[in-house]
Formats: structure tokens, C-alpha cells, sequence
């Protein structure tokens, strides 16, 4: 596969132009999330000493700054607050109507999340979306010259039939 | 220790637009524009120099950018070279930190130039890169990187909550085109009407092409000194920086601190510490160029900033309190909406516009304007940036 104006590129993983996060557990300590999320769990770190669950993970509390954290679960079920179809000038890597839409999981957590297996103008506020884990192209990673791949998972949500 | 009041004597700016030119050559062509306004001022005499940019890391493939462009302008900094990247606050971000240096006796006389070059040889790279803007592994992987879907959701929310209608959104793109139509330096130079602006081609509904500020290229660049140096450059009104803030609350979509999506606590947080340090409140303030990267955001500023009641934000854009012969005429300059929105530039860009509005040479000039604010918002509505400046210390 070779990269237009930059042929020295051929064959090599330009992980700056990666549109996802680089989750391997080599580059990425909260990894967990992702293989959590590869088992249909939404997740986050709690604190164990101060009991705080901020979202995303963190690796140190940002509350008491204890590094003794646990993976909990958060809700896969929330509520359309607001949302919106983008129609134009969407990202590379996304379709038209790019569907967005404020999620309230309950408890305070709202979210801002991408709506996907959703038709234009099928989206209600009020409706219910669940947690949608999809898979994503793998990112490579150099071993001693040899080129491995790491499989990897994203989220969105999606609409309850 | 020294204490000293800090003047802003001097503005410049590229041709703002789709530029045939690379951010190195759009830097020199601001710089030059800057110290055209100083003829007094030698290039040796300037010690240091903030550039702001954000994207010249990723789209121009420069970081480290700072001695890059010192050298092309010109100077020799000796006090501090570096860049600053807050994104669409970049260049106000600048001016906060050269204001401190001079204000400490740190440094002297201080360039503040910045600017992007937005646009790459393929179209695709121009928006891709925008998932870079924001909290990358969160809010950009859910591709929210380019703004609109986010605002669109903010501007269901004000319209559900407050009423406030898509006339009154269009009615901030009619004024700041038409305020823009007479600038040379911005993106466009020709005003819409309220038809246009309402029957214009949807990007994220209710927001259509005129509700949205354009991907634009270009640089600015201003010259800050302390008191005593500015009255011994220029025989102009002397314009102060009075009281900075800078308010950041959170990164990404689900940490949101206000309310709701219309309520912007981040930007009430700075404007309070802003008006503060100024010793003024919002009612002392003669002109502002606030952050119009769409027509809900300058409603909703007119109302956080203090200028008008929470929800108030439509009627008071739409009843003419926000333009000339107003309560506060608001970018003057043609804002982000006329003038585009090279990220690190556009706090320059404002600063410019406010010195020539306090000296009483702006091109749409606001009488006997004596303070006057400056406002950025940045990255996905994360952080919030003031300046007030005034003919007083």
C-alpha cells in the first residue's frame, strides 16, 4: 500500500494519523478499559481510598491522588438528551449524517456519544440507546523489526429496537 | 520588584483567507504589518517573542516553531522564545503570559505573533486533523472533532430552553458580515442578508453555512511594553492591559461543568476574576470581540459575560443592544464569522481590533470607546479566555 507524495511510507502504520486511541497495553495503562469494552462492559476507574469514579479511567485519583484504583462498571442504558445529524463537512473515517447525541446514563453522567446503526430522522429525544462495541482496524506495533497487530474495539451507542 | 502597567502599542495582520502561502510566509507578512504600525521601534529593541499555533505541529510539520519564526522576522529574542498552543485562545494566551513577563520586569518589549496554515494540498487532511483539536482518544475517536455537532446540541438546548429563535441566530452573522464587509484583512468582505443566512445550505441543523466561522489561513501579530517605553515609541493614546483570566473546567464531553450545554459556568468563572482584576463590571465596557465561532456562541456570551439576563442572549443580539448605537457593539472587526478562524491567530486579531478601537482609528469606529474586552472560547467549549483592556491603567 503506498502513500501518495510520501513513498517511504509504503507498508508503515502512521500512528499520528490514527483517528483511535493506540490502546495496546504497550503504549496505554488504562488497556483494561478496552478489553473490558470487548466484553460488552462500559467501565471506569474508582479510587479505593476516596471512592471517586471520574470518567475517563485514570491511572493516579485525581480527587486524593491515591494510585490504588479498581475497575467498576457504569450503565450501558442512557436517555437522549439532545442530539444532533451532521450532513456536512463530517471527518474522514465517518459517514453522513454523523449522528451525535447527549446521553444521560443517570447519576450526573452525561456523555456525548456517536449514535451508529441509526437512519436519519429516526432519532427521538427521550429515546433509550444502549452501548454499541464495535471493531476497529488493528494498530501496529514494531516488535524487534517485526510488525505485529493489535486488535482493537470502539464504542458508540446505538438505538433499543 | 517591579510592578509595571503594560501597554499594547502596535498590530498587524496577514491577508486572511484560503492563502496561497505557508504559515512561515503568512508570519512574516503579519510581522511586517506590526512593526509598519511602530515606525519607532527597532527590531533589535524586541526581546522576545510568543508565537501561538497550534496546528503548525501537525499541518505545517513544525514544532518548536518559535526560533523558526524569530529568525525569519528578524529578531533576536533574548528574554523568551517559545509557542503557545490553547488553540483557539492561542494567541491570547500569549499576550496573558507577555503582560506577566513586562508586568515582573522579566522582559521588555515582547512580539505576540501567531496564526495557522489551515489548509492542506488535500481537503481531507483539513478536517481529519481536526480530531486532533480536542480530547483525541474520547471525544475524537466519536468523531466530534470538527465543531458543529457539538454546537447544534447548544443551540437546541438555548432555543428549547429560552426560546430563542433561528432569526436570532442569524441575526449575529448579519451584523458581524456586515462589520467585516469594510475590513481588508478578514476571510470575506461581503455582508449577507437575513434571507441568505436563513435559507443557506444546513451543515449541523439549526446551524447553516452562515451560522459557522470558515476554516481560514492566516497570521496577526502585536507588540506589547511597559508604560514608560510605550510613551517614548508613540505619540498615540496610550492602551492598557488591565485584568486577564483564563478558566479551564474540564476536557471532554462527559465532564461538561455547567447545567446544561447553554450554560457556561467556565466562562462566568473567568469573567468574574477578569472583571475583577480590571476593577470594572460588564457595564463599563464601551466594545468587545468576543469568540463568534458561531452565532449560538455569541448569544450565549452576551449573557455569561454579564451584557444581558441569562436566556436574554437572542433578543438582545436581535433588538440591536450588541451593534453600533447599542448597549456594547460587539466585533466590530467582522469577527470569527467574517474574518475566519486561524486558531492561534484569532486572539491577536482582537487585541489589534481593540487597540485601534481605544486609540480611536478603527475602521468601524466606536465613539469615544474607553474599555473595552476581549473574548476567546477554545477546544470543544473547554476553556474560556478574557482580556480587558482600557485607556486607563
Amino acid at each position: 500500500m503506498s502513500v501518495l507524495g510520501v513513498p517511504i511510507l509504503e507498508g508503515l502504520y502512521p500512528s499520528t494519523m490514527d483517528l483511535y486511541p493506540l490502546e495496546a497495553k504497550e503504549f496505554n495503562r488504562i488497556h483494561q478499559f478496552y478489553e473490558n469494552l470487548r466484553q460488552k462492559r462500559f467501565t471506569t476507574t474508582k479510587c479505593k481510598k476516596c471512592g471517586s469514579e471520574p470518567f475517563p479511567p485514570r491511572v493516579v485519583c485525581p480527587k486524593c491522588n491515591s494510585d490504588d484504583l479498581e475497575w467498576v462498571d457504569l450503565p450501558t442504558e442512557g436517555k437522549v438528551l439532545r442530539f444532533t445529524e451532521e450532513v456536512a463537512g463530517v471527518p474522514l473515517g465517518f459517514e453522513a449524517p454523523l449522528i451525535h447525541a447527549l446521553v444521560d446514563l443517570g447519576g450526573g453522567r452525561k456523555l456525548i456519544s456517536r449514535v451508529v446503526n441509526c437512519k436519519e430522522g429516526q432519532l427521538k429525544e427521550g429515546d433509550t440507546v444502549k452501548l454499541a462495541v464495535f471493531d476497529i482496524p488493528p494498530m501496529i506495533i514494531e516488535k524487534k523489526g517485526v510488525m505485529a497487530e493489535a486488535e482493537r474495539v470502539f464504542f458508540a451507542f446505538e438505538p433499543v429496537k | 520588584m517591579p510592578d509595571r502597567n503594560v501597554c499594547i502599542i502596535g498590530g498587524g495582520m496577514s491577508k486572511w483567507g484560503v492563502r496561497e502561502a505557508s504559515i512561515v510566509d503568512m508570519t512574516q507578512e503579519a510581522a511586517k504589518d506590526c512593526f509598519d504600525d511602530v515606525p519607532a521601534l527597532k527590531k533589535e529593541d524586541v526581546d522576545g517573542l510568543l508565537f501561538a499555533s497550534s496546528h503548525c505541529g501537525r499541518r505545517s510539520f513544525q514544532v518548536n516553531a518559535a526560533p523558526v519564526m524569530a529568525e525569519r522576522i528578524g529578531i533576536k529574542p533574548t528574554s523568551m522564545c517559545t509557542r503557545v498552543d490553547t488553540l483557539c485562545a492561542g494567541g491570547s494566551s500569549g499576550i496573558i503570559l507577555a503582560t506577566g513577563l513586562i508586568k515582573a520586569g522579566m522582559a521588555d518589549i515582547v512580539m505576540i505573533a501567531g496564526g495557522e496554515k489551515l489548509y492542506t494540498p488535500q481537503r481531507w487532511e483539513t478536517y481529519y486533523s481536526e480530531l486532533a483539536s480536542i480530547d483525541h482518544d474520547w471525544d475524537g475517536a466519536q468523531g466530534i472533532g470538527l465543531p458543529p455537532p457539538f454546537f447544534s446540541m447548544t443551540a437546541q438546548e438555548h432555543m428549547k430552553r429560552y426560546g430563542t429563535t433561528k432569526e436570532q441566530l442569524s441575526a449575529v452573522s448579519v451584523k458581524n458580515r456586515r462589520n467585516g464587509a469594510t475590513n481588508p484583512k478578514g476571510h470575506f468582505q461581503k455582508a449577507v442578508t437575513m434571507e441568505e443566512v436563513m435559507a443557506a445550505r444546513p451543515i449541523a441543523p439549526p446551524l447553516g453555512l452562515f451560522d459557522c466561522t470558515p476554516v481560514t489561513d492566516g497570521c496577526a501579530a502585536v507588540l506589547l511594553t511597559h508604560e514608560d517605553k510605550a510613551k517614548e515609541l508613540s505619540d498615540r493614546p496610550l492602551v492598557y492591559i488591565r485584568g486577564t483570566a483564563q478558566a479551564t473546567l474540564h476536557s471532554m464531553s462527559m465532564n461538561w461543568p455547567g447545567e446544561h450545554l447553554a450554560d457556561w459556568l467556565h466562562l462566568r468563572t473567568a469573567a468574574k476574576r477578569a472583571y475583577e482584576r480590571a476593577r470594572v463590571g460588564p457595564g463599563d465596557i464601551d466594545v468587545a470581540q468576543t469568540h463568534d465561532c458561531f452565532t449560538i456562541s455569541e448569544i450565549i456570551e452576551m449573557e455569561d459575560l454579564g451584557f444581558c439576563k441569562k436566556g436574554e442572549g437572542g433578543h438582545f443580539v436581535e433588538s440591536g443592544q450588541s451593534d453600533f448605537g447599542g448597549k456594547v457593539p460587539v466585533n466590530t472587526d467582522g469577527g470569527l464569522l467574517s474574518c475566519g478562524h486561524p486558531f492561534g491567530a484569532t486572539g491577536i486579531r482582537q487585541a489589534r481590533e481593540m487597540l485601534h478601537q481605544l486609540q480611536g482609528r478603527a475602521i468601524k469606529q466606536v465613539e469615544g470607546a474607553k474599555i473595552g474586552l476581549t473574548h476567546n472560547l477554545s477546544g470543544l467549549n473547554v476553556e474560556h479566555t478574557i482580556l480587558i483592556y482600557g485607556r486607563e491603567p
